[in-house]
This record gives structure tokens, C-alpha cells and sequence, in this order.
């Protein structure tokens, strides 16, 4: 029954095959024989490509036409569609249905990112092979994974022993299996040394990420850089249950109170102050911001400021991102340079009383404008108000230029000095 | 035959009316005064918080002074402005009055709501009695009902705490699990309660009877920049206040977006980081300016 299925199968593919050539060839209405050679008398130099050991199975049939269009296309390089959906004309189930992350470079279309659409000398026409094609963009990865002492294996074996290149049905981060299912096919969790070296917490039910970086690290077992001190010490219980309670990972209290026992100054200042950064004393407290295991990023962010920040502040990051002028703080990602995290005295959280003195932290006006502000500088427009750098410039940004709230430096000027507007 | 197509157009048209009253072409906000000083004449500094009543009083939390104000509304003038300052109360955030004239206050550094006599002395501090399981209170926005008891937005225990008036507890609701952070609560006439999540800008609903909340629009970021608060006027339209983007977002009671009103600005009429806003019940909107540090007060015409 088997083999009846299989040869229907071979049949209908063989015969639709067929058709499409035929339909191909008296689409254009080549001469017989004619087909890629023909393209070939001119491409000369396509020759030496067609001498590599992986050729695309349309170039080997010579179907050039199966791409290109050899008369006239509105895309480039004489495409048959634009270059984000020709390959998909083929390769049609990239994108598993329910998919719960996607490679961006197949989200934007953009195959020829790491696969030679032609011929290639690697596997699968990629461009290069192994890790150096992915650390081609992800160069972070490329810096970091040569350079860390103590290193993951599969990292060496190559990218795609823990990730799919296209997308994954099973995980973020295109990852072939969830964490930790993904870790336990590798590391036996009922070995002793795995039990002790986990304080007997039942971590198989965990996220190992939370602590162990799996692209390498400067730290034995490979912890993220940054370990938190009762996680360093192996003193689990300093927060958590009891391994052997019935709920071992619930935490002995919750919010901003759990930080308190080893933070209470941290905390106490936080709550001296008059404006506070909400998130601290939410449900997640600390949590909103910090991991409490182990961190790439110093203080234990969860990731890198600007990302963070962005996580609520979305709308002033893209505000920076939008504008004509950038300021680089922001671009850099050092949002603390200006803001208190967790709380102010002063408006917006800024880490001085006076806007002046915040930006004086970097600028110096006095070279860079004679126009009076300061704290006895009274707004015009306002009697309540003080002439300060916010007076005419939005420090995320504007659509203008030097970040201005108005269009020309002209309109600017005239909001105050009216005698001068037209 | 026509005679019946007649009926039908007139009737339709009559419909329309209502439902047109209200679009974005229909509403016309009209700027009446902007408040500046006390009754000394001193400036407001960086208000945070304004609430009104419909006894023509309205209380500013004038937040850079540390001080309430309390004035009076009538005839399109604004009259007082007396001090009411206390060393109970530190740093005024969000102001509400009741129906007997009590003024409840946010104290932002305090970290806990605070309870005047009409005549502005202090009465107590809000302690919930009663509740089920022992946990600090962080109140990040209250509301008063009709029925004068108090809602408040705890967020350290991701709920929304409902006592009487006298501090009994007498239920919660959770919040939305996924939420990104709900800033600010609401509290229709009808009784329904409505909570803002300003990262999402999304506005969530719950009646009195509900267990949870559920969604009331979907995620409105295409209009909004970081929504912040929230009032619901008489009708159930419920206007909220963008801090970064300087503008006020109406929404129809089904959750749909009406549209963006006034805009960023110094000159009056505009808005730089509204924080607070109240609306009275002959539509009069008071506005919290706080970058303007002024109190703005406008007709919505429909």
C-alpha cells in the first residue's frame, strides 16, 4: 500500500514537473535545447559559478527562467518577483504555521543573506559555513564567543546545534526545543554533581538561562558575568523555599520586600525620596529591572539600558530614534547619566534639582549660547516658569534640528521675543 | 410606498444624530482660564493633581510646593486659592473630593492616602481593615464613588482594593495578568470601573460585580504616547491624558477612539505633561499642566 502510495506520489510530482517546464519554455517560447544555455552565451562569467560542488537545482536544470524574467521585470537583477517573495515561489514552508519565532532576515525576505541563490561551495548554497556565516551580523556573538574562558560545546560544534536557521515551532530565540528541554538532552540532571551544584533545587524544571550564559562566559559554569551574591555563594535559600518544600521557587516574600533583607538602605533611600520610580514598588518590584540570578549587564539588568528603558519608555526611545539631532546619552544607551532610576527629588528623575546643572554635567552653555537662563531667568511666556535648556530643546528629541520644539530657529525665538515676528 | 421610504430616511437620520454628536469633527474644546497663583499671588510649581466638585470647588495639588489650594469655579471665574499645607502630608500627587466635601490626597513620598475635613484640616490616613491576606498597600491612584467608597490602585498586589468609606475592605480585583503598568483607575456613574495600562495603552473594564477585568480597546499605541490618566464624564466618554505626547484622547464608552484634543505646547490651551484631569458634571475639565505649572480649565462642547 506503502509503495502504491509513494509511486502515485513520484507520478504526480514527475507530471506536474513536466508541465511547469513545458509551460516555462513555451512561456517564452525558447528554442529547443535553448534554455540556460542561451542565457550563458552572454553571462559568460556565470561558467566558473556552475563548477561549484552545490548549484541551486534550477540553475543545474538550467531553468534561469524559473527566477528571472529574460525580457524586461519591474524588479531588480530581472527578478520574476520582488526578491523577498521569489524564493517562497518554491520554498514555500519556511515559516512553520504556528511558529514561535522567525529568523528576521526570512521575516524581511532576504535569503540571499546567507544563501547564494545560484552555486556556492558550502552545504545548502550558504555563503560561508559553520559559525562564521552567523557571526557575519551577529557580531556581538562573533567577539565574544572566541574570547570567553570558559566555553559551551555545542557553541563550538556550531550555531545549529541549539538553534533552527529559518524559524522554530518550539521556541524563541529560533531554539530547536524549549529551555530546559533543549539543556537536559545534553546535561543528565540526576547526576550528583548536577544535584549539589544546584543546592538539590529541582532546576530541571527551571530556566537555565536565568543563571548560565550558553554562549560562554569569563565565570566557572559558565554564569553570566554579573552573579548575584547569594547565587555566587550557593545560598539559594536566602530567598527561595526550601528545596524540598512544596513549593521550592516561591520566593520567601514578594516586590521591593524580598531585597530589603540584604537592600534595606538601598530601599530606604528609594523611599526618602518625594517621586518615586513606580516599577520599584510594584508586584515585581526590583524584578521590573533587575535579574536576580545572573546578568550580562552590570547591576544585574535584565538587558542593556536603552532596551530596558525602551520596555516602558518606548515612545521617547523612538522619539530619539525619529529625530534630526541625536543625543548621545540616549543613542548610547546611558539613560542614568540624566535619570535617577529609582527615585527623584527633582521632576522626570533627574539626578540634579536644575536642568541647567544636569546638562552643565556635559555641556557647557556659556560657550554654547549667551542667552540668559537660570534660576532667576523668568520664562516670558510663563511667570511660573524658568528659563532652562528645556526652555528650547526637547532633550529625547524633535523632528527638527539641535532637537528645537519648532520648525526654524525663527519660530523658535519669536515664541518669546514677539516684536520680532512677522 | 414613499411614504414609507420617507419614515425610514427620517428615522435614520434622527438616529444618526446622536451617534454623529460625538465624532471628532463635533467636539470643540473651549480654553475658559489657566490658574497660575495662590490667593497671595505665589506660583503653582509643577501641579500634579486637581480634582472638582460639583459645588463648584476644585482642589489643586500644587506638588512642587507641597501644598493643596482650594478654589472656587463659578460664572467662568476662579476665586481663592488658599494654602492648606500640613506636616502630615508631604508630597500631594492625586487629589479626589467627595461627596461631603472630604479631600483625599496621594501622598507620593508618604506613599499612602491621606483624609482632610472639608475645611482642609487633617482627619486619618487610609489603613484598609479587613483585608484577606497581610501585605503592604502601595497606592498608585485612587477614586472615590458616589457611594464614597474608595478604590485604590495597589500595585503591590497587582489589584485594585475596593473599601467603604470608613477603610473596611470590602473586595478586590486582580489585575490583568500581561499587564504593562496600569497607572490609573476610573469610576463611571454607572459603577463601572475602568483601569489604564499607560505602557500598552490599552484600557481595561470591569463592572461592580465582576471577578476580573477584560479589555475594553485593544492597544491604542498607534494614537497615544504614555497615557497616564484617566477620567470618565458623565455620559461614560473617558478622557485620557498622554503625558509625553501633550494632548487629551477621548474614547467612546465601547472603547473606540474619538481622537487626540489640544496639543503640546507653552501657550495657553496647550499641554506639556498633563498629570492629572477632572471633569465636572456640566463638562467643565480641569487639567493638571504640570511642566506649565498652571491649572487649565475648558468647556467641552459637543
Amino acid at each position: 500500500m506503502k509503495l502504491r502510495y509513494k509511486m502515485l506520489l513520484f507520478f504526480v510530482v514527475s507530471t506536474l514537473s513536466i508541465v511547469t517546464l513545458a509551460y516555462s519554455q513555451d512561456k517564452f517560447k525558447l528554442k529547443p535545447g535553448a534554455r540556460g544555455k542561451i542565457c550563458l552565451n552572454c553571462n559568460v562569467s556565470f561558467q566558473d559559478k556552475l563548477k561549484s560542488p552545490f548549484i541551486h537545482t534550477p540553475v543545474k536544470a538550467g531553468e534561469c527562467s524559473g527566477c528571472h524574467n529574460p525580457h524586461s521585470s519591474s524588479h531588480e537583477k530581472f527578478l520574476a518577483a520582488d526578491k523577498s517573495k521569489v524564493c517562497y515561489k518554491c520554498h514555500k514552508s519556511m515559516i512553520p504555521e504556528k511558529a514561535s519565532s522567525v529568523h528576521k532576515v526570512i521575516v524581511d525576505g532576504n535569503c540571499i543573506l546567507c544563501h547564494d541563490p545560484h552555486a556556492s561551495d558550502n552545504k545548502f548554497n550558504l555563503l560561508k559555513s559553520g559559525n562564521e556565516l552567523c557571526f557575519g551580523c551577529h557580531k556581538e556573538m562573533a567577539e565574544s564567543v572566541p574570547k570567553v574562558k570558559f566555553k559551551h560545546n555545542p557553541v563550538e560544534k556550531g550555531c545549529l546545534t541549539c538553534h533552527n536557521p529559518h524559524a522554530s515551532a518550539e521556541a524563541g530565540s529560533l531554539l530547536k526545543d524549549s529551555v530546559p528541554s533543549l539543556c537536559i538532552k545534553c546535561h543528565k540532571t540526576d547526576k550528583p554533581s548536577f544535584v549539589t551544584g544546584h543546592m538539590n533545587y529541582p532546576v530541571e524544571k527551571g530556566r537555565c538561562t536565568t543563571c548560565h550564559n550558553p554562549h560562554g562566559s569569563d565565570r566557572g559554569v559558565i554564569l553570566y558575568d554579573n552573579v548575584h551574591r547569594p547565587v555566587a555563594n550557593k545560598m539559594c535559600n536566602q530567598c527561595h523555599n526550601e528545596p524540598n518544600s512544596q513549593n521550592p521557587f516561591a520566593t520567601k516574600k514578594t516586590g521591593y520586600e524580598i531585597c530589603m533583607g540584604c537592600h534595606s538602605n538601598t530601599i530606604n533611600e528609594i523611599r526618602s525620596k518625594n517621586r518615586m520610580h513606580w516599577p520599584v514598588m510594584s508586584k515585581r518590584g526590583c524584578l521590573s529591572c533587575h535579574s536576580p540570578h545572573a546578568s550580562k549587564q552590570n547591576s544585574l539588568l535584565k538587558s542593556p539600558m536603552i532596551e530596558l528603558c525602551g520596555t516602558c519608555h518606548g515612545d521617547t526611545i523612538q522619539r530619539q530614534q525619529r529625530s534630526q539631532t541625536k543625543h548621545p546619552p540616549i543613542q548610547e544607551g546611558n539613560c542614568t547619566i540624566c535619570h535617577l532610576p529609582h527615585s527623584s527629588d527633582n521632576s522626570f528623575l533627574l539626578n540634579q534639582p536644575l536642568v541647567v546643572e544636569v546638562c552643565g554635567t556635559c555641556h557647557d552653555w556659556q560657550r554654547h549660547s549667551t542667552h540668559p537662563i537660570g534660576e532667576k531667568v523668568i520664562d516670558p511666556r510663563n511667570s511660573n516658569l524658568r528659563l532652562q535648556c528645556l526652555s528650547c530643546h526637547r532633550s529625547h528629541g524633535t523632528e527638527n534640528k539641535q532637537f528645537i520644539y519648532f520648525a526654524t530657529t525663527s519660530e523658535m525665538c519669536t515664541q518669546c521675543h514677539l516684536q520680532f515676528s512677522r | 410606498m414613499r411614504a414609507y421610504i420617507m419614515k425610514v430616511v427620517f428615522a435614520m437620520i434622527i438616529l444618526s444624530v446622536p451617534l454623529n454628536s460625538f465624532g471628532d469633527e463635533a467636539v470643540k474644546w473651549n480654553h475658559i482660564t489657566s490658574v497660575y497663583t495662590d490667593s497671595k499671588g505665589n506660583g503653582i510649581n509643577r501641579p500634579e493633581g486637581v480634582a472638582c466638585s460639583d459645588k463648584s470647588i476644585f482642589i489643586v495639588a500644587d506638588t512642587g510646593n507641597s501644598r493643596l489650594l482650594r478654589y472656587t469655579y463659578q460664572e467662568l471665574a476662579v476665586t481663592g486659592g488658599e494654602e492648606i499645607k500640613m506636616p502630615e502630608m508631604t508630597y500631594p500627587l492625586r487629589v479626589q473630593i467627595n461627596s461631603s466635601g472630604e479631600i483625599f490626597v496621594l501622598d507620593g513620598k508618604l506613599l499612602q492616602i491621606v483624609r482632610l475635613n472639608p475645611d482642609g484640616t487633617f482627619k486619618s490616613y487610609i489603613e484598609p481593615e479587613g483585608l484577606p491576606s497581610p501585605a503592604p498597600v502601595i497606592p498608585r491612584s485612587f477614586r472615590i464613588d458616589s457611594k464614597e467608597n474608595i478604590y485604590i490602585l495597589d500595585i503591590f498586589s497587582d489589584r485594585i482594593l475596593i473599601l467603604d468609606q470608613t477603610g473596611k475592605y470590602l473586595k478586590d480585583i486582580a489585575l490583568p495578568k500581561d499587564n504593562g503598568f496600569i497607572s490609573d483607575l476610573a469610576i463611571s456613574n454607572t459603577g463601572n470601573i475602568f483601569i489604564l495600562d499607560s505602557v500598552k495603552a490599552i484600557v481595561y473594564s470591569a463592572s461592580q460585580e465582576s471577578k476580573e477585568f477584560s479589555p475594553l480597546t485593544t492597544e491604542l499605541k498607534e494614537y497615544m504616547n504614555f497615557p497616564v490618566n484617566m477620567a470618565v464624564d458623565a455620559q461614560g466618554f473617558i478622557f485620557l491624558a498622554d503625558q509625553s505626547g501633550g494632548y487629551i484622547t477621548i474614547l467612546g464608552q465601547d472603547g473606540s477612539f474619538r481622537g487626540h484634543y489640544l496639543s503640546f505646547g507653552w501657550k495657553e490651551g496647550r499641554l506639556r505633561y498633563p498629570s492629572q484631569l477632572c471633569i465636572n458634571e456640566k463638562q467643565e475639565v480641569f487639567i493638571a499642566d504640570r511642566e506649565n505649572s498652571r491649572i487649565q480649565i475648558f468647556t467641552v462642547l459637543k
